[in-house]
């Protein structure tokens, strides 16, 4: 009896570890098979609309050489990076700012606040495109990278408040209490005790801010008319043609656009897990 | 079982807080978190809410390409909003395709997405660093190629899926176009968007996750609450408002969603069976040159939007969570 | 695969910066901005390079070229319009340029023109709006149909003379080739299916006296020219099921992998396809589109213009680059770089003697069929919408017969057509 009862357990967590391999494998095939799909249309010599570069017969890595220099997409990176940097400093700051203010205080408006900030995401970009032009047209802000940017923060600032309000609000208020105790002001409250616990939901709003910047296209291309303002979505526009696609040129820039956010993503990544560490310092 | 959650007090005693300080105190606390938002409404105000309004503005307007030149502008009215609502199109087409698709592409993000960080969160460090990645591509990659890449994918006579289909004998050898019907062309479409969304989902849920502190679990444990219990009644429960971001924002970006299905074969504009509120809003504004009427179609998405997230917001969460 | 070696705007603004800084002297400081579709040219940036030097040495003011994607070149021009952000001159679709006259987009550049009759006819009609022309033609393609010569002399095939012959052609590869498609319908591609319409003496539209348009897609001829092209993929088996949702661009993909053996393609199309696939070097080859029965169908004529832009510092000084660009020397070297044909008649005419198969058939169709979409301001919201696409569509999807479908377009291009008028 004692040794069936010690056993099952022990089966049941290697059917556990089972299950999870085999979930995981699951979840990475479903991620990672379009994204195969990408890669290898772009390194196959012979790119047509099938499914011939699934297995590709011959090597190339021509398409790269050629998108990154010719197609100029190293400068269109350097172009992106600086706009998503700065979008995702700014948006992260802005809305932890404004987040803090919708969560731990009560005045009036916050609900009309609250809702105006999730309105104006409702309304699609495309509608957006003239008016938001011709807005930035008067603010001067036309073919400037800086421009762009607070552009991108406007976009992504309502979604970061609406993100990380509930990050703060999932903060319980004893923790600040108890640094007001310890007579902290608020300033110092905000810094040494509220920032830290809503660390990974800034990590996952900056990662949310760094891909509407990276891959944004519709308004880049509008304002940007100077081929060396460049962002790498505007650059990715002109491998479409009129009569014609470049297939494999496109598939290795998506290729390229694409890995910068991964790196961006190993660059925070820690900040995801802090927050289990502040939970087992708290305790 | 609900307990533990039950003594995290309500963010609602934070207004009480500081009554033993000074008044002075007092009057900087009421001025502070304007003080707080105030760079978020300048940028938000001059850059979203004014564009917003020229919108709304447009959209009462005959406005065509002459007008966007001359800069005149010539008021109808609701005139456009009537034509839209007396249309048959906008009721048997374009609000079917965006609202049913929309309720399948949230419910699949966000289910499958929690699921993924539930998962995550029973992985090592190391493993669960690599598996986010992984993750991370399929949301990094640009709508645009995504898209094609699925296409491919899905391609009637030479895709994988048809191969595949045709092997296991489902499928003829004349086969079926399925970006012509309207439910296979959006199960498609759910299925890239679900791919490219659910990794949002995750990290977001899998960071609420994170700051459920220990004890909860610990003491849930004790009560010997099983784990579809403790998920239900201690993870979900506090990190409510993560869940409500997630699935209010995904619901926004479902219901207007556009080059996922711009790209796709005939959604263009060339089979107007399979166009939802976002690309018929567009076609109309730029390829026809309305933008009256396009710009009404997007007021008119904007508003059912409004609708359903205030809905939403009432019946699915507490009442004090958004106040 | 089609590498439209697009060009380096990056190495072309070092250049123009560096040419700037080598010649400050001349000129007043003064740029002429121009707007040239990026992807028609694989040479574009060094013939720019070259253009600008010369329009520096003529008149001593730099030339800054912007390169900007066919995809998105309508969108540009609007928001540019509308933004007050235009350049001095620049590349127009034919087919944009009623539509931008119209919004006051374009200068009138009749006077300055003056007499046309050296121009390609099609060109010329396409850049006109109420009598006044508001685009010099630039350069030109027209559609014929390109097909596998391998494939022909396998199954001993002759180039067909007219839609029985060309129907019993695509029938018979479709039997005998089971791993390829013998002549895709392709539902997206509106220019694939005029000249069926064309052929057999219907009209897209017509302008009546007083200048309405009355539509003719459902006449009795373009229904019937419809039901032979639609037959080919419903009745004859001639082309496959996912070719109802393809575009162009999927016809030509196809073709270069090797699937497809006869299909309507651009002029200016062969040099990409056998770039994109060495094999078919020699296995290709053209003929225009026939008529019913015997002749030519008329095929769609489209190119570009070239337009002064309101709103131009100094129109003179634009016209005097378009000048530049028109000039013999000059269209002669464009032509070469993009196998498009130029936009004057006496330019067009060495092709149409040319010994090469790859050029003569398409030089004949546009001399002798090449035809235009009806010239209206309101055309692009057709072209926008999809009319013509649509209708193919629910034919070849059956979900509506001919007469249905026809009937539907024609509605809608009526409508739309005497729009605002």
């Amino acid at each position: 009896m004692t040794v069936r009862t010690r056993r099952r357990p022990r089966t049941r967590i290697g059917w556990r570890a089972v299950g999870t391999w085999a979930a995981v494998a699951g979840v990475l095939f479903f991620t990672l098979f379009p994204a195969y799909f990408m890669v290898a249309s772009s390194v196959s010599v012979q790119t047509g609309s099938g499914t011939d570069v699934l297995l590709p017969e011959a090597l190339t890595l021509e398409t790269f050489h050629y998108v990154l220099t010719e197609a100029g997409f190293l400068l269109y990176l350097r172009n992106s990076l600086v706009v998503a940097l700065i979008t995702v400093l700014g948006s992260c700051v802005l809305a932890l700012l404004a987040a803090t203010a919708v969560a731990r205080f009560r005045f009036r408006m916050r609900t009309s606040i609250l809702v105006m900030v999730l309105v104006v995401q409702m309304v699609p970009l495309e509608a957006l495109v003239i008016p938001l032009f011709l807005q930035v047209r008067d603010l001067q802000m036309l073919n400037s990278l800086i421009g762009l940017s607070i552009v991108y923060i406007a976009l992504s600032v309502p979604f970061a408040v609406w993100m990380l309000r509930g990050f703060v609000a999932a903060v319980p208020v004893e923790v600040e209490e108890a640094a007001y105790i310890d007579g902290a002001s608020w300033g110092r409250m905000f810094w040494s005790v509220l920032f830290p616990l809503v660390a990974p939901g800034l990590v996952a709003t900056g990662i949310f801010s760094f891909i509407v910047a990276w891959n944004e296209f519709i308004l880049a291309l509008t304002f940007l008319n100077e081929g060396d303002k460049y962002t790498v979505a505007v650059g990715l526009r002109q491998f479409f043609g009129q009569y014609t696609t470049d297939w494999g040129a496109m598939m290795a820039a998506s290729t390229i656009i694409t890995l910068p956010v991964m790196l961006f993503f190993l660059a925070v990544q820690r900040g995801l897990v802090s927050g289990l560490v502040q939970g087992a310092v708290k305790g | 079982m609900g307990d533990p959650v039950a003594t995290r007090p309500a963010a609602s005693t934070a207004g009480r807080r500081p009554s033993r300080r000074g008044a002075s105190l007092r009057a900087r606390r009421r001025l502070l978190p304007w003080t707080l938002l105030l760079p978020a409404l300048l940028v938000i105000g001059i850059l979203l809410l004014y564009p917003l309004l020229r919108v709304v503005l447009l959209s009462f307007q005959d406005y065509d390409l002459s007008n966007v030149v001359s800069g005149e502008s010539d008021y109808i009215g609701f005139g456009n909003y009537v034509q839209l609502l007396t249309d048959p199109y906008l009721w048997r087409v374009a609000l079917p395709n965006t609202v049913v698709f929309a309720v399948f592409a949230v419910g699949g993000t966000v289910v499958f997405g929690t699921l993924v960080a539930l998962l995550l969160r029973t992985l090592g460090r190391i493993a669960r660093t690599t598996v986010i990645s992984c993750i991370m591509l399929a949301w990094a990659m640009p709508a645009v190629s995504g898209t094609y890449v699925w296409v491919w994918i899905f391609d009637v006579d030479r895709g994988i899926v048809r191969q595949l289909l045709q092997a296991a004998g489902l499928v003829g050898p004349e086969g079926i176009n399925w970006f012509t019907e309207r439910l296979s062309f959006y199960a498609i479409v759910t299925l890239n968007i679900i791919h490219h969304g659910f990794p949002f989902v995750a990290v977001t849920v899998l960071a609420g996750l994170l700051t459920v502190p220990r004890e909860l679990y610990e003491a849930a444990l004790l009560d010997g609450a099983t784990a579809w219990q403790r998920f239900w009644h201690v993870t979900v429960p506090t990190i409510r408002p993560v869940f409500a971001v997630v699935t209010i924002l995904s619901t926004i970006w479902d219901f207007k969603v556009f080059a996922q299905v711009y790209l796709m074969p005939g959604g263009s504009g060339a089979n107007p069976e399979v166009l939802n509120f976002g690309v018929w809003s567009y076609i109309r504004s730029f390829s026809r040159q309305e933008y009256g009427l396009g710009s009404a179609i997007a007021v008119m998405l904007t508003l059912m939007l409004l609708v359903i997230t205030i809905v939403y917001l009432r019946s699915l969460f507490r009442d004090e969570e958004l106040r | 695969m089609a590498r439209t070696r697009a060009l380096s705007v990056t190495a072309l603004s070092a250049v123009v910066a560096l040419v700037a800084s080598a010649c400050g002297d001349g000129g007043e400081g003064r740029t002429l901005e121009v707007w040239i579709m990026e992807g028609t040219n694989p040479d574009a940036t060094e013939y720019f390079e070259d253009i600008g030097e010369q329009f520096r040495e003529e008149t001593g003011v730099e030339v800054s070229v912007e390169f900007q994607p066919w995809a998105d070149a309508h969108d540009q021009f609007v928001t540019a319009m509308a933004g007050d952000t235009m350049p001095d001159v620049a590349e127009v679709g034919t087919t944009w340029t009623p539509e931008f006259a119209a919004a006051g987009g374009l200068v009138d550049v009749t006077d300055r023109v003056g007499d046309t009759d050296h121009y390609v006819d099609g060109l010329v009609e396409a850049g006109q709006l109420d009598g006044r022309l508001y685009g010099v033609p630039w350069y030109a393609g027209v559609r014929s149909i390109v097909y596998r010569t391998d494939v022909f002399e396998e199954l001993d095939l002759e180039e067909p003379e007219d839609w029985e012959e060309l129907r019993d052609v695509a029938v018979t590869i479709a039997e005998e080739k089971e791993d390829m498609t013998a002549f895709p319908i392709a539902g997206g591609a509106m220019h694939q299916m005029t000249p069926f319409i064309w052929g057999n003496g219907g009209d897209i539209a017509v302008q009546e006296e007083g200048g309405t348009w009355t539509a003719g897609l459902d006449s009795a001829e373009a229904r019937e020219g419809l039901s032979f092209y639609t037959d080919l993929a419903l009745e004859d088996g001639t082309s496959t099921t996912g070719a109802t949702t393809w575009l162009e661009t999927d016809l030509q993909d196809n073709f270069i992998d090797g699937n497809v053996a006869m299909m309507i393609s651009g002029s200016w199309t062969p040099a990409a396809i056998l770039e994109g696939n060495e094999e078919l070097e020699g296995n290709i080859g053209a003929f225009p589109v026939p008529g019913p029965d015997g002749g030519t169908s008329p095929s769609f004529l489209g190119g570009s213009h070239l337009s002064v832009m309101s709103g131009a510092d100094d129109e003179d000084l634009a016209w005097t680059f378009i000048e530049l660009l028109t000039s013999e020397e000059n269209m002669q070297r464009w032509s070469e770089d993009t196998t498009y044909f130029p936009g004057t008649q006496e330019q067009l005419d060495p092709y149409t003697e040319s010994d090469d198969p790859l050029v003569q058939p398409f030089a004949e169709q546009m001399s002798e069929a090449g035809t235009t979409v009806p010239v209206s301001e309101n055309w692009g919201k057709i072209e926008g919408d999809q009319t013509l696409p649509t209708m193919l569509q629910a034919i070849l999807d059956e979900r509506s017969t001919v007469d249905e479908a026809a009937a539907a377009a024609a509605q809608d291009v009526e409508e739309t057509l005497n729009e605002g008028s």
